[in-house]
């Protein structure tokens, strides 16, 4: 009963706090319009009794209060009574904290004290909001009541769950389902033919086709960006995810492959206005040599040590880019413009030529990906990765294949820096900042390292799901980094995880946490 | 000729001077065991042998060819294979791939592959049971397993084995030092280093002692045992 209370006061005070901390960065003024926006309620109608944003707000403080009191359930399991008690309880705490804050505030703006000189997201609205448009005492009891019974409501309605088991049953419900459709003989047999296979990706590739024609040029523009930073995810899941070199610089290679189409086909600074078609791989050329002659001097360094040096190595490439001294040869901090694009049978690329382009080359650098990965050369990185000196004791050439991994990392980067400057029309030395380097390693760890399907659905994730929480305007990326956070609780190993072998699949994501067996050695 | 013959090899950690002159040959057929304390220079012997730490003075050959200057990846082609200290398995991939890594150095068909995991599946029942889980949930004793068999793979005609019985339990020790022995019957050559000094005596046919980067004796494995100075420091006795 004592560790009860104690969780449910912790649980009170946790969700308080974090209910304070949205109130006093305006958050819940701009979800409660969002919310209204979402319903359609118009901006004067009552609903309930109340105009349409309090009501709104109402249902955002709810679902907090549901949310908390809810959690007690599963964390005690000792009957309806003390689930409610729990539940309420922390409902109650909860309430405590805001309704005392949403006094003072309240409060301290009725007698015209502006908060937001201090707090600059504190506005009346916002405040007035927080009391339910009431004076400040009503206001804060009814905080108070409503988040105490929410709370009550949510141990109820969430115990109730819990002791139906509702979830496992609708989930077995679903897997009976699927397992009878399954065992329809026409059904079964298409599965196991290899007809299967060809239909799916026939439906992806018709999808890949036809999406382009419909979205629009906006959605276009992002899926291109999605699918460039799904091409080097790809390249740097081959150095970091396969062959285990932290490689910190990553953006470097694609800044190569973006100045070298720059500098060839735009009218300045040199006026070399070369075909995009002859450029293109003459900047992944480039980017894999600077590849190869980066590598050559850290070949011996690991982890760590690695890490910091190419850290060094990209910015360098784009101080360079940048500097003044070099403006003859770079055009400077000012970029390049005008960039010159492909063109086929006199068709100039709009951005669904630029899209289908982008979506071409991800599907090469899967092909390729996928068929390194199960050669000699993908087990030897795999092994170097693990151990690097048992692996030298087994007859790798860890050298070799190190410099290789850096290579063809480095030749995915340039492909994707000649698409993306070649599509923007533009490139500078601010395209090419450290932050690319580290969302393209987010997006391979959320992912899943060394896993194709992962890299994608993390490139999707780091750079799609910003384009999807534009709705949320300034609190775009406290909603974004929130969520990545909870994606590497939920799913440490990745989205999509590389598989090995039966038995890591049975046995869930545990045997495949990073370090946990490796390090013991 | 000997299968192994080390001359008065010295090899450094930096400045740290860790091989002091050691030799010691390895005939063809024998197992030999190299016992010491901790620190004794035990595992750089091997890696030197290996090329993993070159030594940068006196000579290391098999049958009659110098591997100095050849480089540790080649060495392995040359026929020399290590079972390395804690097992080195490479824990996140399977044990079938920890087994085909093993026979990297010689580029076979999928048939003579399969040909080799069943010897080593006679070997090592477990590891059969085992074929696709990662290597890294296996107990220790099948850690040990999979370290030996997937040295094996490479066809060696020289085995090292850096302390196989390292954080196992004793009657493991027991199976893994019988197992060792069968490897021997087979054909192969066996270089066995071992703290657990009575066990390597009770199945080498001769030992070195070494300490403090030297080898301070060196007998046939019976004189070993009853030797006053082995007793006192490494079996324990009196």
């Amino acid at each position: 009963m004592k560790t009860q209370i104690k969780s449910s006061l912790r649980a009170g005070i946790t969700f308080g706090i974090v209910t304070l901390f949205l109130y006093l960065i305006g958050f819940t003024i701009t979800v409660s319009q969002i919310i209204q926006n979402l319903l359609k309620l118009e901006p004067d109608s009552l609903v309930l009794g109340v105009d349409a944003l309090t009501f709104s707000f109402a249902l955002f403080m709810g679902g907090l209060g549901f949310w908390a009191g809810a959690r007690q359930v599963s964390v005690s399991r000792k009957g309806l009574g003390s689930a409610l008690v729990a539940a309420t309880l922390s409902g109650l705490v909860h309430g405590l904290i805001v309704a005392l804050v949403a006094y003072i505030t309240g409060t301290l703006n009725a007698s015209g004290i502006k908060m937001n000189t201090y707090l600059s997201q504190l506005l009346p609205a916002s405040v007035q909001l927080f009391i339910f448009n009431q004076t400040p005492a009503v206001g804060a009891l009814s905080q108070l009541g409503f988040l105490t019974f929410m709370g009550f409501l949510g141990g109820a309605v969430s115990y109730g769950i819990t002791v139906s088991n509702l979830f496992g049953r609708l989930a077995g419900a679903w897997r009976s389902l699927w397992g009878r459709v399954n065992d329809v003989p026409v059904i079964a047999k298409f599965r196991a033919s290899p007809a299967f296979n060809y239909t799916v990706c026939g439906l992806i590739l018709l999808l890949m086709i036809l999406l382009p024609l419909r979205v629009g040029q906006y959605w276009n523009y992002t899926l291109g960006t999605v699918g460039i930073y799904v091409l080097l995810g790809l390249g740097l899941n081959i150095v970091v995810g396969l062959a285990g070199l932290l490689n910190l610089g990553y953006v470097a290679f694609f800044a190569i492959g973006a100045y070298t189409v720059a500098l060839l086909t735009a009218p300045a600074p040199h006026g070399l206005v070369w075909n995009f078609w002859l450029v293109l791989p003459l900047g992944i050329l480039a980017a894999t040599l600077v590849g190869i002659l980066l590598v050559v001097p850290v070949l011996r360094m690991r982890g760590d040590y690695l890490a910091i040096v190419t850290l060094g190595f990209g910015e360098i490439i784009r101080i360079l880019s940048k500097s003044d001294a070099l403006t003859f040869l770079t055009g400077g901090p000012k970029g390049v413009n005008n960039v010159g694009g492909p063109e086929l049978f006199g068709w100039v690329f709009d951005d669904v030529g630029y899209l289908y382009l982008i979506f071409l080359s991800v599907l090469l650098a899967i092909f390729v990906t996928r068929r390194l990965q199960n050669s000699r050369i993908g087990r030897a990185w795999e092994s170097m990765r693990e151990d690097e000196t048992v692996s030298r004791a087994m007859g790798i050439n860890v050298l070799k294949h190190k410099v290789l991994a850096f290579a063809i990392g480095a030749a995915f980067a340039g492909l994707g820096g000649v698409l993306f400057a070649a599509r923007n029309q533009f490139t500078g030395p601010e395209d090419h900042n450290l932050m690319v380097s580290i969302n393209v390693l987010s997006a391979v760890i959320v992912g899943g390292m060394g896993s194709v399907p992962g890299v994608i659905a993390g490139a999707f994730v780091l750079k799609g799901l910003p384009e999807i929480l534009r709705e949320l305007e300034n609190y775009r990326v406290l909603a974004f980094a929130t969520l990545l956070v909870v994606m590497m609780l939920v799913r440490p190993a990745g989205i999509l995880p590389a598989s090995r072998g039966k038995f890591e699949i049975q046995g869930g994501g545990s045997t495949s946490e990073p370090g946990k067996e490796g390090s013991q050695k | 000729m000997a299968m192994l013959e080390v001359s008065n090899i010295h090899t450094y950690y930096g400045n740290i001077h860790a091989l002091k002159g050691i030799s010691l040959t390895v005939d063809k057929g024998e197992i030999v065991t190299l016992i010491g304390a901790n620190g004794a220079g035990k595992t750089t012997t091997l890696s030197s042998i290996c090329g993993l730490t070159k030594p940068r003075q006196g000579t290391i050959t098999l049958e009659g060819e110098d591997l100095t200057p050849v480089k540790p990846h080649e060495i392995v082609t040359k026929g020399v294979s290590m079972v390395p200290e804690g097992r080195g398995i490479f824990a996140r991939l399977t044990v079938a791939e920890n087994l085909d890594l093993g026979a990297y150095s010689r580029p076979t068909n999928r048939q003579e592959a399969d040909k080799d995991l069943e010897e080593i599946f006679s070997l090592f029942p477990r590891l059969k049971e085992r074929y696709s889980q990662v290597a890294g949930t296996l107990s220790g004793g099948e850690q040990q397993m999979l370290a030996i068999g997937r040295a094996i793979m490479a066809h060696p005609r020289l085995l090292l084995l850096d302390e196989p019985s390292m954080g196992l339990a004793p009657i493991l020790v027991q199976s893994i030092f019988g197992i060792i022995q069968s490897i021997n019957q087979r054909g192969t050559t066996i270089l066995l280093v071992e703290q657990n000094a009575l066990m390597a005596l009770s199945i080498a046919s001769r030992g070195y002692v070494l300490q403090s980067g030297q080898i301070v004796l060196s007998d046939t494995a019976r004189n070993l045992k009853e030797n006053e100075m082995v007793q006192k420091a490494y079996l324990g006795a009196g």
